[in-house]
């Protein structure tokens, strides 16, 4: 007797289980076919560095080296030297050394012009360890390939058809929600 | 077979107890899925009982304290997250608070609710990752693939803000670092509206399962008195009936205005550290429901201020995060950076509980108690 109503009980159990299990199934499929599908990533997502360009084709970056002294890592190398004609400096060197990065964007954080964003790419995945070792050609060309940025002073940024950089609405971007309610405030005052 | 002699020296190597068997050595570790990282137990077994239990710790140490000691203040931040990577943005906070304390920030009313929302987040996630792993270890493979499929979307919402998943480098001195996504408060909430109904799932299939409760109810009894001597916090202090909480007994940012209570049971086994957790997960859930409705939608989100802590300086600040007491003791010497920063790691201090919880148990329950503590290696070795 006592063998049964524990069999009983058992199977219940198992039952109330694999009812979790079959409810589960119905609900459809939570995995991505990577690569040929490939998962949403927000824009504020730091996956890897990049420098920007303008549409002009002039560095934003101003050599300030702001960057390099705020990185926990110390992984950012920079050489500059005296504009000969006028005031500030020309770029001879921007290195990032991407495999010692931790990626905690607080590089860009420091960049009072946005010069070093955050990008969304993040298949960095190589054979040869040197590649992760980025010069400035290549991180203005993943600048370039970017499809969008951010960076915090700006926000997110993206290049339209013609080459131009052009700022995300305000709906896309951190921070936006409150920044609308203060347009809204200062309408409702008017 | 030969194990080194210095293997097993320590306090707690017993006598073995005589039977018909002999005493056997096994080595569970480093590379044992069970131990979540790199943790290595050498155990002696007398046929099914569990004569010894001798841990080693330190393979994965990465020197963070002396590492913070050449950082400035604001440059330790990223180190933090990777203490304990399943919480990463709990592990900032301690040192946040502290800084905050010795600097003398005030911290915004909308970054304290956007802190404690995310303090609340972060821990649904980690107890979901044990709840997973956890459960895995003991052989059910089910509750694993559905907790990691609503972490993903829990870890989704955490990226649209603050740009990281697991290591977000988000909170910062005098508040968070960068405003919430306009949709962050709705994202939550529609969240918890799904996650709430998920969550008996995970009870049915865990702590309600009866192939569960054989395994665990009176297995790995921790006496109260024996959780308190070992400095043990978290849910398995409340497990044990001690009804200690920090966010409750030093409520920091937000938790004062919040509405809750401590989640205690008495029974003190695996059974109750599990089921402990489970409802936290739904105290999380109430938790971080008062935040959306009392956080004011715009106001600034970060108090801008200077770092300037005087030579001799001192702060111990500790929070409440899912694996128990994480404290940061701050030294300034009047420089940049922290002259010296100890880490109280709440996995560090229950894993002492081990040797303890192991002798006299049987073989096949060390994986149960072991997963029941629930620790983080990364942060046990630092
Ligand atoms: S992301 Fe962080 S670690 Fe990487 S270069 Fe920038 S500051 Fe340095
Ligand atoms: S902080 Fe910005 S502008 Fe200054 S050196 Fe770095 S990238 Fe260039």
């Amino acid at each position: 007797m006592n063998l049964i109503t524990e069999a009983a009980k058992a199977l219940r159990d198992i039952g109330k289980g694999m009812a979790v299990v079959s409810r589960a199934a119905e609900k459809g499929k939570h995995t991505n076919l990577y690569p040929f599908e490939m998962p949403e990533i927000p824009p504020v997502s730091c996956q890897s560095l990049a420098l920007i360009i303008e549409a002009d084709g002039t560095d934003r970056c101003v050599s300030c080296l702001a960057c390099e002294k705020v990185c926990p890592s110390q992984v950012i190398t920079i050489e500059r030297t005296r504009n000969p004609e006028g005031k500030g400096f020309v770029l001879e060197r921007f290195d990032i050394d991407l495999v010692n990065c931790m990626y905690c964007a607080a590089c860009v954080e420091a960049c009072p012009v946005s010069a070093i964003v955050t990008i969304q790419d993040f298949e960095l995945s190589t054979y040869d360890l040197q590649t992760l070792k980025a010069d400035k050609a290549f991180l203005d060309e993943q600048g370039r390939r970017a499809k969008q940025w951010y960076s915090p002073k700006l926000g997110v940024e993206y290049r339209n058809e013609q080459g131009e950089i052009q700022v995300a609405p305000l709906e896309q971007q951190p921070g936006g929600e409150a920044e609308l309610l203060k347009q809204a405030d200062k309408e409702s005052d008017n | 077979m030969s194990i080194p002699a210095a293997l097993m020296t320590g306090p707690t190597v017993l006598e073995p107890v005589v039977g018909k068997t002999d005493e056997m050595i096994v080595n569970l570790g480093p590379q044992h899925p069970a131990t979540h990282g790199v943790l290595q137990i050498v155990l002696g077994v007398d046929g099914e009982r569990v004569t010894r239990a001798v841990p080693h710790i330190g393979f994965l140490h990465r020197n963070h304290e002396k590492i913070e000691e050449s950082r400035s203040y604001a440059q330790v931040i990223p180190y933090l997250d990777r203490m304990d990577y399943v919480s990463g943005l709990q592990n900032e906070l301690p040192y946040c608070l502290a800084v905050e304390d010795l600097a003398g920030l005030e911290v915004p009313e909308r970054a304290k609710y956007i802190r404690t929302a995310m303090f609340e987040f972060n821990r649904i996630i980690s107890h979901l990752v044990w709840v997973g792993t956890y459960m895995l270890d003991l052989g059910a493979i089910t509750p694993f693939l559905y907790a990691f499929r609503d972490r993903e979307m829990a870890l989704d919402i955490i990226e649209r803000t603050t740009g990281g998943r697991m290591l977000p480098n988000y909170f910062t001195f005098g508040g968070v670092r960068r405003d919430v996504h306009p949709k962050f408060w709705q994202d939550l909430l529609d969240f918890l509206d799904y996650f709430e109904k998920v969550v008996p799932e995970y009870e049915t299939l865990t702590v309600d399962a009866p192939v569960f409760q054989a395994r665990s109810v009176g297995v790995g009894l921790l006496s109260q008195e024996l959780a308190v001597n070992h400095g043990i916090s978290g849910p398995n202090l409340r497990a044990s009936g001690v009804a200690h909480d920090l966010r409750k007994d030093q409520p920091y940012d937000a938790y004062p205005e919040l509405d809750f209570s401590v989640i205690t049971r008495d029974e003190g086994d695996v059974w109750a550290r599990s089921k402990v957790r489970m409802d936290e997960i739904y105290q999380s859930i109430d938790l971080i429901r008062q935040c959306a409705e009392l956080a004011p939608r715009s106001g600034p989100y970060l108090a801008r201020g200077r770092v300037k802590i005087e030579a001799g300086e001192q702060r111990y600040r500790a929070a409440e995060i899912s694996r128990g007491q994480l404290g940061v003791y701050i030294h300034s010497d009047g420089g940049t950076g922290p002259y010296r920063s100890k880490h109280r790691s709440p996995s560090f201090v229950n894993l002492q509980i081990i040797p303890d919880l192991f002798i006299g148990q049987k073989f096949s329950d060390v994986i149960a108690i072991l997963g029941s503590i629930d620790i983080v290696l990364g942060e046990v070795d630092r």
